[in-house]
């Protein structure tokens, strides 16, 4: 995440990347990076200013109520939308520039499953399967087979996806974002539609990624769900990111963080994060956790850096409210 | 579910897959698609139809003009019929057909969500319109050999010929191995004209997402074409207009043939295409999906 002291213990866990596909040396650690991302679309601000760094072997979920920018930013994450502004980096290649080479081992599910109504479940994913590059040469049926029967599909699969349900063509949609190893898994609300059986089956799914060493970066509205199922997490507001840190200690933070009242809020989140300290905008200035410097260091680092301290103090909100506050209010 | 971390041979690893897999994919997909088999059925419907027309009627058929026309020519000398069906549906269902193909080439591809999965497999967005470009090729080839087929056909068994021999518009006779010649240059120019229409199509395609747009830009702009070369103040804008030299494919029945509308109208199909396909792969290259 924004601070890469706190995840060094789990990159180093991970089988590290090959080196010609990590391209820098600080990117290694990382599957996916945000480097200020902005997105403007005519005069509204979809993502504004948006660094984020997915460590490698993480889960990280992305939450947020509906709007706040989480499509848009794993839009931008994959090269589907150009950024206004800022750059995004997938497996340490440059998405603007170098996108091929990372995407063949990134499996995507966004903006629901798409495909064509006419063709049977089977036929819909040998022709995503034809446009693999690492299946370039292999038979693609047995592959396609695989896949089918690993999302429960195998008895629907000659049916036209016309006929298919809500929740088997989300399924089909994780086939195809899973027919082959994947180092980088993005799932945008993949549990859309799904039954609780289903929703389960996405959880065993990201589990069972997750232990491989796969990343999986899982958007979702509910915390429920993230919860369950992510080691790292980003909140997102009305494009902005207001946290993201891992679980645990973003979880933490609610009871004995440290709360700094100012006017000065982006040079106040640079700097804490600069030293590795979790922070988060609050609504009249930012919360830091207590995983850095403590207090009175934090404070001097603050002021040093020229941010107006009008008030400190211990942190009493608690984060599970901040996250039930921010996924049911509708903005 | 198997999740294992490449190997590290990845480095090596293919960043695309193989062109022949992917045009393959395309042509599987572009000939199971119901619209296109419909398409194909309705072409092939046309030679017979005008087969059976000019039987039953008889001989004598005026022409549009009062002279005997190209459908009048039709009876009692068969091989005319795959020209003249051709002509007939170059004026509005051939470019039919082919905006179709285009417009669901990428702007239905967007619609239902497909456009980013190729996109992100990744399938180059170079390599994307050269996909799309030969699924529409095929779309205009198959369609005109369709009715080149159902026209000989139709002419063999339901017009029946002078003697395996076309009666030429000038009134020579030549044998049905260089009547077949022709009908293959007719095919060869149509498909050339339809290209024309497929890349403008395309490029239309590529620039939004409602394969309806598509369809009725490149249809309205063939009929307002077709305005535009009625109205005599405006001549200086034939040499411009696609459809001005589509007449131009009866030619192949003349005796000797007559090259010079044939060659021109090509060559303006030529800079259609080109323009067109530029602009397709100019927008793909930046489209957001």
């Amino acid at each position: 995440m924004t601070s890469t002291d706190q995840t060094t213990d789990r990159t180093t866990e991970v089988p590290t990347d090959d080196p010609a596909t990590a391209a820098t040396a600080a990117a290694a650690g990382f599957a996916a990076r945000a480097v200020g991302l902005r997105k403007v679309f005519g005069p509204t601000v979809a993502v504004d200013g948006v660094d984020l760094d997915v460590p490698t072997g993480s889960v990280l979920g992305m939450l947020g109520p509906n709007g706040s920018g989480k499509t848009t930013l794993i839009r931008m994450l994959l090269g589907l939308t150009r950024p206004t502004a800022g750059r995004a980096e997938l497996l340490g290649h440059d998405v603007g520039a170098a996108a091929a080479a990372a995407l063949p081992h990134v499996g995507a599910l966004v903006e629901g499953p798409g495909f064509h109504p006419f063709l049977s479940g089977r036929a819909n994913l040998s022709r995503v399967a034809a446009a693999e590059p690492l299946l370039g040469g292999r038979p693609l049926a047995p592959v396609v087979d695989d896949a089918l029967e690993r999302v429960g599909l195998a008895a629907a699969a000659d049916r036209r996806y016309r006929g298919y349900s809500l929740g088997m063509k989300q399924r089909l949609g994780l086939a195809a974002a899973l027919l082959l190893p994947r180092r980088l898994v993005v799932l945008d609300e993949p549990t859309n539609g799904l039954d609780p059986a289903g929703t389960r089956d996405v959880r065993r799914i990201i589990g069972e990624l997750h232990a491989g060493g796969a990343t999986v970066i899982v958007s979702s509205h509910l915390l429920a769900e993230v919860e369950a199922t992510c080691t790292h997490v980003a909140v997102l507001q009305s494009g902005s990111l207001l946290a993201a840190g891992e679980l645990r200690t973003l979880l933490d933070t609610g009871g004995s963080g440290l709360v700094v009242s100012t006017p000065d809020v982006e040079l106040a989140l640079r700097t804490l994060r600069e030293v590795g300290v979790t922070a988060y905008r609050t609504e009249d200035g930012v919360a830091a956790a207590d995983d850095g410097p403590p207090a009175p260091e934090v404070i001097a680092l603050l002021v040093r850096a020229g941010v107006a301290v009008h008030e400190a103090r211990r942190n009493r909100t608690n984060l599970d409210e901040l996250f039930a506050r921010l996924t049911e209010e509708t903005p | 579910m198997t999740t294992a971390v490449l190997p590290a041979g990845a480095a090596t690893a293919p960043r695309s897959a193989p062109l022949g897999r992917l045009l393959g994919a395309e042509l599987t997909w572009v000939l199971r698609r119901p619209r296109t088999l419909v398409m194909l059925g309705v072409l092939a419907l046309i030679p017979v139809v005008i087969a059976i027309g000019v039987t039953v009627v008889g001989g004598d058929v005026p022409g549009p003009r009062g002279g005997p026309g190209l459908i009048g020519a039709i009876a009692g000398n068969g091989l005319v019929l795959p020209v003249a069906s051709i002509t007939l549906a170059l004026a509005l269902l051939l470019p039919m057909a082919v905006t179709t193909a285009a417009a669901d080439a990428i702007a239905g591809e967007a619609a239902s969500g497909t456009l980013r999965g190729l996109l992100l497999a990744p399938v180059g967005r170079l390599r994307l319109v050269v996909m799309k470009a030969f699924g529409v090729l095929v779309v205009a080839t198959l369609a005109v050999l369709v009715i080149a087929v159902a026209g000989l056909l139709a002419a063999l068994v339901v017009v029946g010929s002078a003697d395996g021999q076309l009666v030429t518009l000038s009134g020579t006779t030549i044998g049905l191995g260089e009547a077949l010649g022709r009908v293959l240059i007719m095919v060869v120019w149509t498909v050339g004209q339809l290209a024309a229409v497929g890349a403008v199509a395309l490029a239309l395609s590529s620039l939004t997402e409602h394969p309806m747009v598509v369809l009725a830009s490149v249809l309205g702009g063939l009929i307002v074409f077709g305005v535009l070369s009625a109205i005599p103040a405006l001549d200086w804008l034939q040499p411009y207009l696609l459809t001005s030299g589509w007449t131009a494919g009866a030619d192949v029945l003349r005796d000797p043939m007559v090259w010079d509308g044939l060659v021109e109208s090509s060559l303006r199909a030529l800079c259609y295409t080109a323009v067109g396909g530029g602009l397709a792969t100019y927008r793909m290259l930046r489209r957001d999906a």
